[in-house]
């Protein structure tokens, strides 16, 4: 009883600030504000919650769940090179992240925060999308077209930062989220040229 | 040939013996740079307020303010300081050496650089997402001069290269870099560990740009 009371309140708090961050943005948004929309106390939110970097974490890894369920689902039908593969998978996320860039944008700022509690998901972290692309490095190396020694780890690291720190790129002027992707599919074609057995 | 304009001569001199007010105005300078720096290191950007920089350097905030014209300014100009030295730590590395043993060289001294002060680096990179810098700020951060130099060394590395094309390699293995980097922030890799990724990274990306 007392745990499911705890889990309504979470619930609201988290839509409460989903819905705030989106209104009028994640830097101006406050904890007494996003508590006064849930109708439950500072306090309160401050037992589910250590702070509003934890809030912002919650609410992107409620979002990127739908998110890497559609990718989990077209991952095994992609087809094409390792490198068009893997252009496929990242042209699915800049798609999605353009529709809340703006949240986006301040979950990366949010995820260079030392002061974070350190077993929050960080930003390029995800243990799910590293997976995904090292399964698609481990198929292109069955497959001949990724060198069988390539350090996949290092790869996923590559492949994931640069994605990231495009959107520098959002950060400082309007850009379509097609521009990014053409950037990233060339970023992708060095790489994995790179990475071609010799 | 070779003649020191006069005007230049006497311009140096007078750099050399400032003003006593001017002299007292850079030492002010210089103590509140002192102490924002730690400040952004150790709270980030967003939360190190001019109160608490004005408290920590033992003034008024009214003085900073004499300074700095905001908090974006101060920032900007220990962020473009850091930039510069980064800037001659890595030509210094390069000197002598050409193409792929260059970036490799300018790249290591980087990282050696950049390892002493992983919170300030923190501080800076998040600052760069935040809708809170002022925009004019961001764009003098925004230059990357560390990648000409790259550029440079990555045209003798890939001849064939267009100057465009050397361009886009340098930003891609600076992009590598700081990729490998953010992940050292995060903790748990040695140094060799970052120096053999950032090498590999490097690299690949080379590697990938040899035409055909």
């Amino acid at each position: 009883m007392r745990e499911a009371r705890k889990q309504a309140t979470r619930r609201r708090v988290l839509g409460a600030a989903r819905e705030l961050f989106e209104e009028v943005g994640y830097e101006s948004a406050t904890i007494r504000e996003i508590a006064g929309r849930a109708g439950v106390s500072v306090g309160s939110v401050f037992t589910g919650f250590c702070s509003k970097a934890h809030i912002l974490s919650e609410v992107m890894q409620e979002r990127l769940g739908d998110l890497y369920g559609d990718l989990e689902r077209v991952a095994p039908h992609l087809r094409g090179s390792t490198a068009d593969r893997c252009r496929s998978m990242f042209a699915v996320h800049y798609a999605f992240e353009f529709r809340r860039l703006h949240l986006f944008l301040a979950y990366v700022a949010a995820g260079f925060d030392w002061r974070a509690d350190p077993d929050l998901p960080a930003m390029g972290a995800n243990p799910r999308l590293r997976g995904m692309i090292r399964d698609c490095l481990a198929e292109g190396v069955r497959r001949g077209d990724v060198r069988a020694d390539a350090d996949l780890e290092l790869v996923v690291d590559l492949l994931v930062g640069v994605y990231a720190w495009n959107y520098r790129r959002a950060a400082a002027q309007p850009v379509r989220p097609e521009q990014l992707t053409d950037l990233f599919d060339r970023q992708v074609g060095v790489i994995f040229a790179g990475l071609a057995p010799g | 040939m070779n003649q020191i304009p006069i005007g230049g001569l006497s311009a140096v001199a007078e750099a050399e013996k400032p003003t006593r007010r001017a002299q007292a105005k850079r030492r002010t300078r210089e103590k509140i740079v002192g102490a924002a720096k730690s400040l952004f290191a150790e709270r980030g950007y967003e939360s190190a307020t001019i109160r608490d920089i004005a408290k920590a350097a033992g003034m008024s905030t009214g003085a900073v303010f004499a300074s700095f014209t905001d908090k974006s300014d101060l920032f900007t100009e220990i962020a473009e300081a850091e930039q510069a030295e980064l800037y001659q730590t890595m030509q210094l590395a390069a000197a002598g050496l050409s193409g792929h043993a260059a970036i490799t060289a300018m790249l290591d001294a980087a990282r050696e650089r950049h390892a002493g002060e992983l919170a300030l680096v923190r501080a800076v990179m998040s600052a760069l997402w935040t809708p809170g810098l002022a925009e004019r700020a961001r764009r003098r951060l925004e230059r990357r001069p560390v990648t000409t130099l790259i550029a440079a060394a990555a045209r003798e590395a890939l001849p064939t290269a267009e100057a465009v094309q050397a361009a886009f390699v340098a930003e891609l293995i600076w992009d590598g870099y700081l990729a490998t980097l953010r992940r050292a922030a995060l903790g748990g890799l040695t140094a060799d560990a970052v120096k053999a990724r950032i090498d590999a990274g490097a690299r690949t990306i080379l590697a990938g740009s040899q035409p055909g």
